[in-house]
């Protein structure tokens, strides 16, 4: 085994651990938690047997398994970054109305 | 003072309520409140969480005014001054206008006039209509009829400015209006409002007071492009 294999299988399952741990909103989370187990011990398998990757990205007509793995990497972080806008949105629509409910509590009518 | 006349307006609007959203305005405020009570009963001054002393200004000036703890933008500050003035009782008629004194009374007068005729839900005032001479600076003009026709609805409803400030609106759309770009993005959500309420819209020509303040207040044309793009995306967003 190569050191680069044995650092990134340490990261793989720090991180796994991390998210384990964390107990907000444990419910409505766990679907993510198991995608997460999944791709954890994908990850641990393509770091293992980094040619199995070249095998599949064959097979979708891509040359390397490294490139196959950019294009799903940049997938997914426009993915990520679109949620990530959606979900601020919504937040800042929630703390308009929060911020608004303060304002009409606070009404001030003129004495004239 | 701007030129503003007051002769030919005697007509009493006790249903009609001017909805002014301001930020830091300390500077024109007063003015353009008093101008208002001149004519109207009822003002409210939404201030935007404002660092100056606009909420007083405006008080002082005969305004009720409510204001965000924070600065939210002026479309969350129309959302809150509706929202405010469609529950003072009797409520009718809904103005929003803007607060660095770029509209005309006279404008907003003829519009409720225009609205009184019944036929109609809402009056939207355009920069570009008919005879009105145009005072607007040409980059500036040539964007906002850009904007005006890449917006899908502002085509489908034959609107020729889509982010014309002075709208004049009955309870029907005061009642159903929900904002949800806090941002300048609103003017466009409105438009995209008023097509998926079926409310009947018209154009009524209006003057814009290009002054220098107004100028340094108003949007950068720049921000034409988070517009386009919020408009986009507002479908994706559940509300």
């Amino acid at each position: 085994m190569n050191w680069i294999q044995v650092l990134l299988i340490a990261a793989v399952i720090a991180l796994l651990v991390y998210l384990l741990r964390s107990r907000t909103n444990a419910k409505a989370k766990a679907w993510v938690k198991v995608g997460y187990v999944l791709f954890v011990v994908l990850a641990i398998y393509a770091i293992l047997r980094p040619d199995d990757t070249t095998v599949l990205a064959n097979w979708l007509g891509v040359r390397r398994g490294a490139d196959l793995i950019t294009y799903a990497l940049i997938i997914a972080f426009v993915f990520t970054t679109l949620s990530t806008y959606l979900r601020f949105k919504e937040l800042e629509l929630k703390y308009a109305r929060l911020a608004r409910a303060v304002a009409l509590e606070g009404a001030r009518t003129p004495d004239h | 003072m701007r030129d503003v006349y007051l002769v030919d307006i005697d007509t009493p609007y006790p249903d009609a309520w001017i909805i002014v959203p301001a930020f830091n305005e300390a500077q024109v405020i007063g003015d353009v409140i008093a101008d208002l009570r001149g004519v109207f009963d009822h003002v409210v001054c939404v201030d935007d969480g404002s660092r100056d002393d606009t909420a007083d200004i405006a008080l002082r000036a005969g305004a009720h005014v409510v204001r965000h703890p924070v600065n939210l933008g002026q479309g969350a500050a129309i959302q809150t001054g509706v929202e405010y003035a469609r529950s003072q009782p009797g409520a009718q008629v809904f103005v929003t206008f803007d607060a660095d004194g770029q509209h005309r009374l006279k404008d907003v007068v003829v519009m409720i006039d225009r609205l009184a005729k019944g036929d109609v839900d809402i009056v939207i005032g355009t920069r570009f209509a008919g005879s009105t001479v145009s005072h607007t600076p040409p980059l500036k003009r040539l964007i906002l009829r850009t904007a005006a026709m890449l917006s899908p609805s502002s085509h489908r409803l034959h609107l020729t400015d889509a982010h014309n400030g002075l709208r004049v609106f009955n309870k029907t759309v005061a009642d159903n209006l929900a904002l949800t770009m806090n941002g300048m993005s609103h003017a466009t959500e409105f438009i995209t409002l008023i097509v998926e309420n079926h409310w009947r819209v018209a154009e009524e020509p209006v003057e814009i007071l290009y002054t220098e303040y107004s100028m340094s207040k108003g949007q950068p044309l720049l921000n034409g492009v988070n517009i386009v793009f919020d408009g986009f995306l507002r479908g994706r967003m559940r509300r």
